[in-house]
């Protein structure tokens, strides 16, 4: 061993800066790793189907026809030439609701709304969202089920 | 930790800790630097640059920098093309130079159901050019695009690919399946090919039809003299054999009818009994066989639905087919004049069009040459090198010799040079996979190949 | 010495009440001290409290058995956040590396540092079992710990075999493919061990669920249980086997009683089963601070050239794995390309009798070589014939393991690795 590791109690300020610097350094690169393996947790894609999602051309849908697109649980109401889009989503706990003569109906607790998405009774809090529904460059409806508009803003083609 | 360690060991310390410090900030820069995020960058601006009003420029403004994806869980693809080609949708960009090129004519096949490696092939899931471009499944080549349309749609006859179609008729009139099993028919003398496409490139198979030994050593294969449109379309043929199982995906897809399910459909629904083609048939109905030139596709398919709808007084009954149906039979109605010898009636023919047919059917001419006039080389065989012709094989044998030698077959050929490899091309013992119906029109064919005023030996 | 502004923070800390009920011990200012922040801390008191000077010499042992460690925490760290994205179907296991390399934040190399550790650990696993052979430490008292390492060496390359199937591309396939066929050679039960290894007769979806099975459950829980046994037994057979070892532990074991009180730090300077007794203790230090910092830098290096590999060496990926068309050559894994050479010549020779009779040779040697000479020094000249006869083994291994690696072409045939080989350019038919 050398003779240095024997004179324990001198120790000198350089010893000092640089162990300082080593630990820094060390615990950087724990807490860089440690935040890179969070990062690594988060997921840069999906695979459920997407927020903003392309429904087909107009015509597919016939006039005052209410259609559910079920990969992504909502509605698709055409009336005349206007078109919007309903959450089939529950307000309650999540449930998908069904579509019936007066509105819509959750089967998990019995939260009924009217045709306008309006919660009437059961236990769901708000009503249903509305949904931005634009037509894309190539006359497809687009629909962003990350943008809630109210239920008066329609699609006119 | 502890100041008494000795000197050499503290900066060993701070020099580890900082070269691993060093290197977990190299690679999170590897990491987060991708150049996909150039390209939505990029795209980005030219969004808030072309923004006329201040909600678009507001909207593009707030475009997130992500990975764009379309899913096709029933093809078992992800298709990522998107993420750098921005623009394929948007008619405003055509033109473009890549990546922000728009793609036209996508009406057919609608980017979120399609995706796009189905038609061009490359890595759907690879987010790098590099890796999406090439590597084990590189791109195909625009010019070979057509070769994709086979998955779904018909080679033979389809009007929207038309060098797919010149592709499989090349590939069945010069004989290949004599020696080549493509979808469980052929020869076995050269391997299937029913993968051929999803391992070899286009300049590979080029260079194999010019020289099959250049690029594979011992081929028994004669080089082929294609002219380079021939060329390019047997190569796109090849192409599109890739074997692969699509699933019941697009059985729901509308698969453009065949001409020769046409054909099929016209035989076994007795319309011979009131139509005639090629002078065979009932004179209730019109002739056939010029209608391609007096009716419209769309009159045609009108026909079919409801006869009297375009030709009052017709005394032809509703059918009652399906429209699949009716596409086909229009198809095979319009493609008479084209292609006459791969479509037309077999009960029509004389037993020799019957049997020249056979003669292609099963690649014969792969190896005797067009109508068995000869010319293919055999390395090394006592026949003067080539495979014999066929001109005079009615001198030689009785019809019943000659279907007995095509079922046995000649497994060994003379060599010239007993030091040499042996010939590579044999005679396949035909056996059964001939039918006997065949066999007979067959040899029929082949005693007529005898010129007329050949008086013989 | 005034405190660093991180041991200020660590004190404050330490001073309350949640940080003593963690931290038995603070920053050790006496030996007492010292010797206590050993025993007393859980990750610690697997080392002794003191050890020789003998044992810090990086020529001693290499650090090689510790390497292998440092490696292991570095696969389960990476592997566990892999089985975050990994899902072992056949339809889908290729689509998640691709993922992990092209969508994933740092997926790429994550996946990297899990195949390079893994190649490097069975590498360093193999250098391990040579230094204990070649500084005679596998004798008494540590046959049992020579066998239980051995487990451990045939752990590992269970894992890196199981490991290298999962990504489903060609390379994984093949080799598996091969693998598992050198198996079935064993006599009797080979067959049917390749069938229960597989799930059936061809690699497949079930081959696929249980190899993922025995890499992330089965296999890594008896590595760490024999693991633990090892570590134990390194501490109770002596610590680091040293010349001159003067006792053996059985006897002492049975006669010593077990003391009341709990002064395990006195207990490991007093009692005669440690390596100090019999020792000046002027040759022996601490293990606080000089042994921790030592193992400190060792990892710092390990977790270094792991970093560097993986950032600038990417792991293979080949194509999606096609059970028609089977590269040519298909290779095993690296280290098993010896055997496959064996195998090439003869089955049953190179598939069972070589590999089996080493491995029981291996087994039995601590037990067979009886002498007590030459113990704890690198090829001690009194096991000269031990050494060489273990030096001609390896090097044979070592020449096959290259020939398989690199002098085999297309069909087994003989190549020169700098070379192309003419059927390299086309494999058709």
């Amino acid at each position: 061993m050398t003779p240095e590791e024997n004179n324990d109690h001198k120790t000198t300020r350089r010893g000092f800066l640089e162990l300082t610097l080593g630990w820094t350094t060390a615990t950087a690169a724990v807490a860089a790793s440690s935040a890179a393996a969070v990062r690594f947790l988060m997921p840069n894609v999906l695979y459920e189907p997407s927020a903003r999602f392309k429904a087909g051309k107009p015509d597919e849908f016939a006039d005052g026809s209410i259609t559910f697109l079920d990969a992504e649980r909502v509605f698709l109401l055409r009336k005349g030439n206007t078109f919007r889009c309903l959450s089939a989503v529950c307000t309650h706990l999540g449930c998908t609701v069904n579509e019936t003569k007066t509105g819509y109906h959750c089967p998990c607790h019995g939260s009924v709304f009217d045709e306008q998405g309006k919660n009437v009774s059961g236990p769901a809090p708000k009503p249903l969202s509305w949904f931005l529904v634009t037509l894309s460059p190539d006359g497809r409806i687009v629909i962003d089920k990350n943008q809630v508009v109210p239920a008066d803003k329609y699609l006119v083609i | 930790m502890d100041s008494e360690s000795p000197r050499k060991l503290r900066i060993l310390f701070v020099v580890l800790s900082l070269l691993v410090g060093v290197l977990v900030v190299v690679a999170y820069y590897k990491d987060e630097f991708r150049s996909w995020k150039v390209y939505q960058k990029q795209y980005i601006q030219d969004q808030i640059r072309r923004a006329s009003t201040p909600q678009q420029k507001a909207i593009a403004e707030a475009t997130p920098v992500e990975i764009h994806q379309i899913l096709l869980p029933k093809l078992n693809r992800v298709d990522r093309c998107t993420t750098c080609h921005q623009a394929v949708e948007d008619p405003s960009y055509a033109g473009y130079p890549q990546p922000l090129a728009y793609h036209p004519n996508h009406d057919q096949h609608p980017f979120e159901k399609f995706g796009c490696t189905v038609c061009h092939r490359g890595q759907g899931r690879a987010t790098t050019e590099r890796g999406a471009h090439g590597g084990d499944d590189p791109l195909l080549p625009m010019k070979y695009i057509q070769a994709s349309c086979a998955k779904c749609h018909e080679a033979a006859d389809n009007p929207a690919a038309p060098m797919l179609a010149r592709g499989a008729q090349i590939f069945y009139t010069v004989g290949c399946v004599g020696c080549h099993k493509l979808n469980g028919a052929g020869g076995s003398i050269g391997p299937e090919l029913d993968h051929v496409g999803e391992h070899r490139s286009a300049d590979w198979l080029k260079r194999h039809f010019l020289n099959p030994a250049s690029v594979t050593p011992n081929s028994g294969m004669p080089p082929q003299h294609f002219s380079k449109p021939d060329l390019d379309a047997i190569t796109l043929f090849m192409l599109s054999q890739t074997g692969e199982s699509l699933g019941g995906f697009y059985t729901s897809m509308k698969v453009i009818p065949s001409a020769e399910e046409g054909r099929h459909l016209f035989e076994t629904k007795g319309c011979i009994a009131c139509h005639q083609l090629n002078g065979v048939g009932g004179k209730i109905g019109p002739a056939l066989d010029n209608v391609a030139m007096r009716r419209s596709p769309e009159w045609i398919m009108q026909h079919f639905r409801d006869p009297r709808s375009v030709s009052p007084g017709s005394v032809m009954p509703k059918f009652g087919f399906t429209e699949s149906q009716i596409r086909a039979l229009t198809q095979f109605l319009l493609h008479l004049n084209d292609q006459k010898a791969a479509l037309s009636i077999p009960s029509l023919m004389s037993p020799v069009e019957r049997g020249r047919a056979v003669f292609r059917k099963y690649g014969c001419a792969g190896c005797h040459g067009p109508d068995g006039k000869g010319g293919v080389p055999n390395p090394n065989s006592k026949t003067g090198q080539l495979v014999p012709d066929l001109i005079h094989v009615g001198d030689g044998y009785t019809k019943k010799e000659l279907i007995a030698f095509i079922r046995r077959g000649q497994h060994e050929i003379a060599s010239l040079d007993p030091k040499k490899p042996a010939p590579p091309l044999y005679m396949p013992a035909w056996g059964d996979k001939i039918k006997p119906g065949e066999y007979q029109d067959l040899a029929a064919f082949l005693f007529s190949l005898k010129p007329k005023d050949d008086t013989g030996f | 010495m005034k405190p660093s502004f991180l041991q200020r923070t660590w004190e404050g800390f330490r001073d309350t009440r949640v940080g003593r009920s963690i931290f038995r011990v603070g920053l050790p200012g006496s030996n007492l001290e010292q010797a206590r922040a050993m025993v007393s801390s859980f990750l610690l008191h697997m080392q002794p409290a003191k050890v020789s000077r003998r044992a810090l010499k990086p020529t001693t042992t290499l650090g090689l058995g510790l390497i292998s460690l440092f490696l292991l925490l570095i696969l389960v760290g990476t592997g566990v956040l892999l089985m975050f994205y990994y899902v072992p179907g056949t339809d889908q296991a290729y689509a998640t590396m691709k993922d992990l390399q092209y969508v994933v934040s740092a997926g790429l190399v994550v996946r990297n540092m899990h195949r390079w550790a893994a190649h490097l650990m069975v590498l360093f696993v193999m250098l391990h079992l040579c230094r204990v052979f070649f500084t005679g430490a596998y004798k008494a008292p540590r046959e049992f710990n020579w066998n239980v390492g051995l487990g451990l060496f045939l752990l590992t390359l269970g894992l890196s075999f199981t490991g290298y199937l999962l990504p489903w591309d060609q390379l994984a396939f093949w080799a598996i493919t091969v693998g598992a066929n050198i198996a079935s050679y064993a006599p009797i039960i080979g067959p049917k061990l390749k069938f229960m290894l597989l799930g059936g007769n061809v690699v497949g979806q079930s081959a696929l669920t249980r190899f993922y099975a025995l890499h992330v459950m089965v296999l890594p829980g008896i590595t760490f249980l024999l693991l633990g046994i090892h570590l134990w037994r390194v501490r109770k057979d002596g610590g680091l086997a040293a010349p001159e070892m003067p006792v053996d532990l059985t006897e002492s074991l049975e006669t010593g009683s077990v003391p009341s009180n709990k002064t395990y730090g006195l207990m490991e300077l007093a009692k005669g089963t440690s390596l100090q007794v019999g020792r000046d203790p002027e040759d022996e230090v601490f293990s606080w601070p000089h042994l921790i910092f030592r193992e400190l830098l060792l990892f710092l290096a390990v977790v270094a050239v792991v970093l560097f590999l993986a950032i600038f060496f990417n792991a293979p990926l080949e194509g999606i794995a096609n059970p028609i068309h089977p590269p040519n050559p298909a290779k095993a894994p690296w280290y098993f390309l010896g055997l496959q050479e064996l195998v090439s010549y003869s089955a049953f020779w190179g598939g069972v009798v070589v590999p089996g009779c080493l491995v029981t040779a291996l087994a039995l040697l601590p037990y067979l070589d009886r002498s007590r000479k030459g113990v704890g020094r690198w090829f001690a000249r009194e096991r000269a014939v031990a050494n060489t006869i273990f030096s001609l083994c390896l090097v044979a291994a070592i020449v096959f393991t290259l020939i398989g690696s690199f002098f085999r072409g297309p069909s087994w045939t003989w190549q020169v690795p700098w070379k192309t080989p003419a059927a390299a350019v086309s494999e058709e038919h």
